[in-house]
């Protein structure tokens, strides 16, 4: 099953693509996505209801939140209320340490995104500042990184160890699917993607 | 500078209003400029001849940022605005746009910090039908 990990919708205030029309494009242009999560900036959708147009398009429409902290942006799956009242996702300074820790508290998973990037991804600010303990996956396929960003984010991982997640990070519809993760397990919910990122069953990709 | 000191100073009041005519050779020249070709928007003949819908991004106020705000107007670019429209601008029109800022926010980009300021203008008509919404925003990055 492939997903797309990292995406914004015109929840996001510099998205420009609407839900619907990321599905319509994924079947016009016969992309190989069994659905893609919704990463809003700094926040959590939680009004959006996107069961029709999953049945619709036979689509698994999930969301997440990218969140800022002091080691750049971090992806976290399985928000919820716990989650949520931790820390002020809105706030650009949360401390990464902090984000790892209560989202494995509150049963989710944080993971670092376009960790290459500069001011806004980890391993510039790993240089600086020093190790952080608890990251255990990175997103070393980003669809927004330039040249090298990919590359560095690869070498951190396989240096530390840690599992490879990909996504488009996408903010117009075309941009959809330019990298994704294929999971072993056939996923239905936001519970079953934070049970397959936790035992670590997937791969960053770039769907073919 | 705190972010919700800011907000909860400066969000959800009108600063600023301003009034105008909506004549109709200026939604004609508008519509051409930008490459409009729809009878309705450029021909005023036409039985629903209206403005397109991002004329109200033309129509400034007196002010960018209300008065006391501490952020110098000339330091902040440009981040592009969107408009919601709810109804029909008319020729003939006696419009009034009233100018609050909705939203202060910071984040996190490839260039570093950055403050966003929402300028948002609600314009009405002579009827006070709430016509169009038009948030414009304002950046203000770290090192300016």
């Amino acid at each position: 099953m492939i997903l797309d990990l990292h995406t914004h919708s015109i929840a996001s205030d510099d998205g420009r693509a609407k839900v619907e029309n990321y599905c319509q494009w994924i079947r016009r242009k016969e992309l190989p996505l069994d659905g893609f999560v919704l990463t809003e900036h700094r926040q959590f959708d939680d009004a959006s209801d996107y069961r029709s147009l999953e049945d619709r398009f036979g689509l698994l429409i999930l969301k997440a939140s990218e969140v800022e902290t002091e080691y750049g942006h971090v992806l976290v799956y399985g928000v919820n209320d716990d989650l949520r009242a931790a820390f002020d996702f809105a706030r650009i300074d949360n401390p990464l340490a902090m984000v790892l820790e209560q989202a494995k508290r509150c049963g989710a998973v944080a993971v670092p995104c376009h960790p290459g990037r500069p001011k806004v991804g980890l391993c510039a600010h790993w240089e600086i500042k020093g190790p952080v303990e608890g990251v255990h996956t990175v997103e070393t396929l980003n669809g927004g990184s330039r040249d090298g960003e990919n590359e560095q984010a690869l070498e951190y991982a396989e240096k530390f160890g840690w599992k490879r997640i990909g996504g488009s990070d996408s903010h117009i519809v075309s941009h959809i699917g330019r990298f994704a993760t294929r999971f072993e397990d056939a996923l239905t919910n936001i519970d079953d993607l934070v049970d397959a990122l936790r035992a670590g069953r997937f791969d960053a990709v770039r769907p073919e | 500078m705190d972010i919700e000191e800011l907000k909860n100073e400066f969000t959800g009041h009108v600063f600023d209003k301003i009034d105008l005519k909506v004549e109709e050779e200026s939604l004609v020249g508008y519509a051409r400029a930008c490459g409009e070709t729809q009878p309705r928007y450029i021909d005023p003949e036409h039985p629903d001849f209206q403005a397109v819908p991002n004329y109200p991004t033309r129509i400034h106020g007196t002010r960018g940022l209300p008065k006391n705000f501490p952020i110098d107007m000339h330091r902040c670019f440009d981040a592009g605005k969107s408009v919601t429209v709810h109804a029909p601008i008319r020729s003939g029109d006696q419009i009034q746009g009233r100018s609050e800022i909705a939203d202060i926010y910071e984040k996190t980009g490839r260039s570093g910090g950055m403050l966003f300021i929402v300028h948002r203008m609600n314009f009405y008509n002579q009827d006070d039908v709430h016509l169009a919404t038009v948030d414009w925003r304002l950046v203000q990055r770290e090192f300016d």
